[in-house]
């Protein structure tokens, strides 16, 4: 068994909330309770061993902030016991706790003196932090005048930089933009593959899979289910269709997915040049496709970043109800993509005999990183497909499948 | 005996967290200092003069008025204005950590809310910076009133009152967060301990029914210790006495106030 760096026994925290003011002085001095309970965090009972990497996930107001900030220190618990065996450091809210009107220079030494750090151990990361954070020249201004990237950047660097033995992330894989976020996210990774513990909650159920060794899926403060990822994953994704299924689903329209397929992102960083979908050799945008007989071809054309690993290329088929129907990208493939000299590449996937029954589905692109887990470029709404289909099979696709009478 | 231990245990926590908290916690109270030395000084030509002559300055006014335009010097002969002086800056320096004490909680929330900041050195806040503030005054007045030897011996005086005015902080600290009216009434308290305390006129002008009861103002007992400790004469051992006692009993429920308080600091702002 390995060291458990994280122990809570029946850990749970509990707000209260008071009529006026003067009941909660009146009951921290009588003892007496004069309070109103809202259960935020149900007791929960969890070991970490060192090293792992804890997925949490979970609707808002499920608790995982809660779970989070206790484990950060940031609140007290309520009931239960927790042990935590190392420095901790946690990305809550980002550059949330910096003081506005000192100098990002100072908010560097308060920020990690209240860390723990002595005034050396500050001098030595101080360098570090500054050429992470890339706002050396900005350092003596007060952070009031940082705009939110900067403000980010600075405590996603401190945050990182203070040797913590558990890393607490919510919902900041990756911080800022272009350049510094795959910096950031390559800096978690480091991380991870140093051995530390992470702990870290995500609405991005595809990241919580690839990364972690185990997830939490919370509902409503209450553990709902725990384990290896792909299981929790799928019980979580079976929920929220559930959910979404019980609510007004909303139609997928031509509007609704007509955003241009635009190079908008910073030259700095890979980009999607431009992607062309033609169902029988037709270009288009929406595209009548007839199950089991057309053959789609996907083209997209990107652009790498000199200094960069050559990306990948993910695509992801959603159903009319918003649902991931089908998903292919180049690095689960095993294809690595080439660029040109002036760094623009292209791939190319065909979809021959599409499988998908009657419906329509509308064709997501992912630019990703070379290990197909950061997120460089999204775009939505490439081509809508309208559905046909001659038989009446039921469901959303066809399997290859061969009858023998016998 | 369990009860005993535990009561044992509690005095030993009320009296070692509290004060222990800024050696825990140094490069962190360090540069809160420096901030607030910086807050108080950045773009002012004096610069970090400030911080020592704003005290000096208020008792330089005070002087004036009492001891210039209302000539008490010649009522009171001329030990008044070093009567004046002497009582003066100790007083200054308590009303204004307690009056600082009550703000506490809402002026450090923007560090505590969203981090590990450790709550237990808020109140060491409210003590450093006068500390470190009124001890050189106080240092400089009593060499130009008594000489060298009054002045070295000044160095721990506000110290002392300091620590003993730890259970006040801790009280006003809380209090002032719960109950924002006690914040605005402060002042007016202060005010009146401080004409019910003999800082502006000796305790023998106080009618003869009155000085029996100076007594229950642990301010008059602090205040007959500074001037026997400073001018050399034989300290008030009663005063001595009744200061630890009311000290030994408020340190403790104001501890453990301040200490269920901190569980609901962070969810109340």
């Amino acid at each position: 068994m390995s060291e458990s760096v994280i122990s809570l026994v029946g850990v749970g925290k509990s707000y209260r909330s008071y009529e006026r003011d003067i009941d909660r002085a009146l009951e921290v001095l009588t003892g007496k309770a004069r309070h109103r309970q809202y259960d935020a965090l149900q007791p929960l009972t969890l070991q970490v061993a060192k090293g792992e990497v804890i997925g949490v996930v979970g609707k808002n107001g499920a608790g995982k902030s809660t779970l989070l900030k206790v484990l950060a220190g940031t609140l007290q618990p309520s009931s239960g016991q927790l042990a935590i065996n190392g420095r901790v450091s946690a990305i809550l809210e980002l550059g949330a706790s910096f003081h506005p009107e000192m100098t990002g220079h100072d908010n560097v030494y308060l920020t990690c003196a209240i860390q723990g750090l002595s005034r050396q151990e500050i001098d030595v990361a101080y360098e570090a932090i500054v050429a992470f954070a890339g706002i050396a020249e900005f350092m003596q201004r007060p952070v009031k005048t940082y705009s939110s990237g900067m403000m980010m950047r600075l405590a996603f660097a401190i945050a990182t930089h203070v040797d913590p033995d558990i890393l607490i992330i919510d919902e900041a894989l990756s911080v800022g933009d272009g350049v510094f976020a795959r910096r950031s996210f390559d800096r978690i990774m480091e991380f991870r593959e140093a051995g530390k513990t992470i702990f870290f909650c995500s609405h991005s159920l595809y990241q919580v899979e690839a990364l972690c060794d185990r997830v939490l899926w919370l509902d409503g403060g209450r553990v709902r289910s725990e384990g290896a990822p792909a299981k929790v994953i799928t019980e979580y994704g079976d929920f929220l269709q559930q959910e979404s299924a019980i609510m007004q689903p909303v139609p997928v329209t031509v509007a609704a997915h007509a955003a241009p397929i635009a190079a908008v992102t910073a030259a700095s960083v890979p980009r999607v040049l431009g992607v062309k979908v033609s169902v029988d050799g037709h270009e288009a945008r929406v595209h009548a496709v007839q199950s089991g007989r057309s053959c789609i071809d996907v083209e997209v054309h990107f652009q790498s970043v000199a200094g960069l690993p050559v990306p990948s290329v993910g695509l992801v088929i959603l159903g009319g109800d918003g649902r991931n129907v089908a998903s292919m990208g180049t690095v689960n493939d095993g294809i690595a993509l080439r660029v040109a000299d002036d760094l623009t590449g292209t791939v190319a996937v065909t979809l021959p005999e599409f499988p998908l029954l009657k419906g329509c589905y509308v064709l997501e692109i992912y630019l990703l990183c070379e290990k197909g887990l950061h997120i460089y470029e999204r775009v939505r709404g490439v081509a809508e497909f309208s559905v046909e289909q001659r038989g009446l099979e039921l469901g959303v696709v066809t399997l290859p499948h061969h009858w023998q009478v016998r | 005996m369990t009860l005993f231990l535990r009561v044992l245990r509690l005095c030993s926590e009320s009296i070692s967290m509290p004060l222990l908290a800024p050696l825990r916690h140094y490069a962190l109270v360090r540069m809160l200092m420096q901030r607030e030395i910086a807050n108080r000084t950045t773009g002012t030509a004096m610069g970090r003069l400030w911080p020592l002559l704003q005290p000096a300055l208020q008792v330089l006014g005070l002087w004036f008025m009492f001891a210039v335009v209302y000539d008490m010097r010649n009522v009171r002969g001329p030990g008044y204005a070093q009567y004046m002086l002497l009582s003066m800056l100790p007083w200054l320096c308590f009303s204004e950590v307690l009056a600082r004490a009550t703000g506490l909680f809402r002026e450090f929330s923007p560090l505590y809310a969203r981090s590990r900041f450790p709550l237990e050195v808020l109140p060491t806040m409210a003590l450093v910076m006068p500390t470190l503030v009124y001890t050189p005054v106080l240092m400089l007045t009593a060499l130009w009133l008594l000489g060298l030897f009054a002045a070295v011996k000044a160095i721990v005086v506000i110290p002392l009152l300091l620590v003993w005015t730890l259970p006040l902080v801790l009280f006003c600290t809380v209090a002032g967060l719960f109950v924002r009216d006690f914040g605005q009434a402060l002042p007016f308290m202060l005010t009146l301990l401080m004409y019910l305390t003999p800082i502006l006129y000796f305790p023998d002008m106080l009618p003869a029914a009155m000085r029996d009861w100076l007594w229950l103002n642990p301010m008059a007992d602090w205040m007959a210790l500074i001037h026997a400790w400073l001018g050399g004469n034989i300290l008030p051992r009663e005063s001595i006495v009744r200061l630890v006692v009311l000290w030994l009993l408020l340190l403790v429920p104001c501890w453990l106030w301040f200490r269920r308080t901190l569980l609901h600091v962070r969810e109340l702002l």
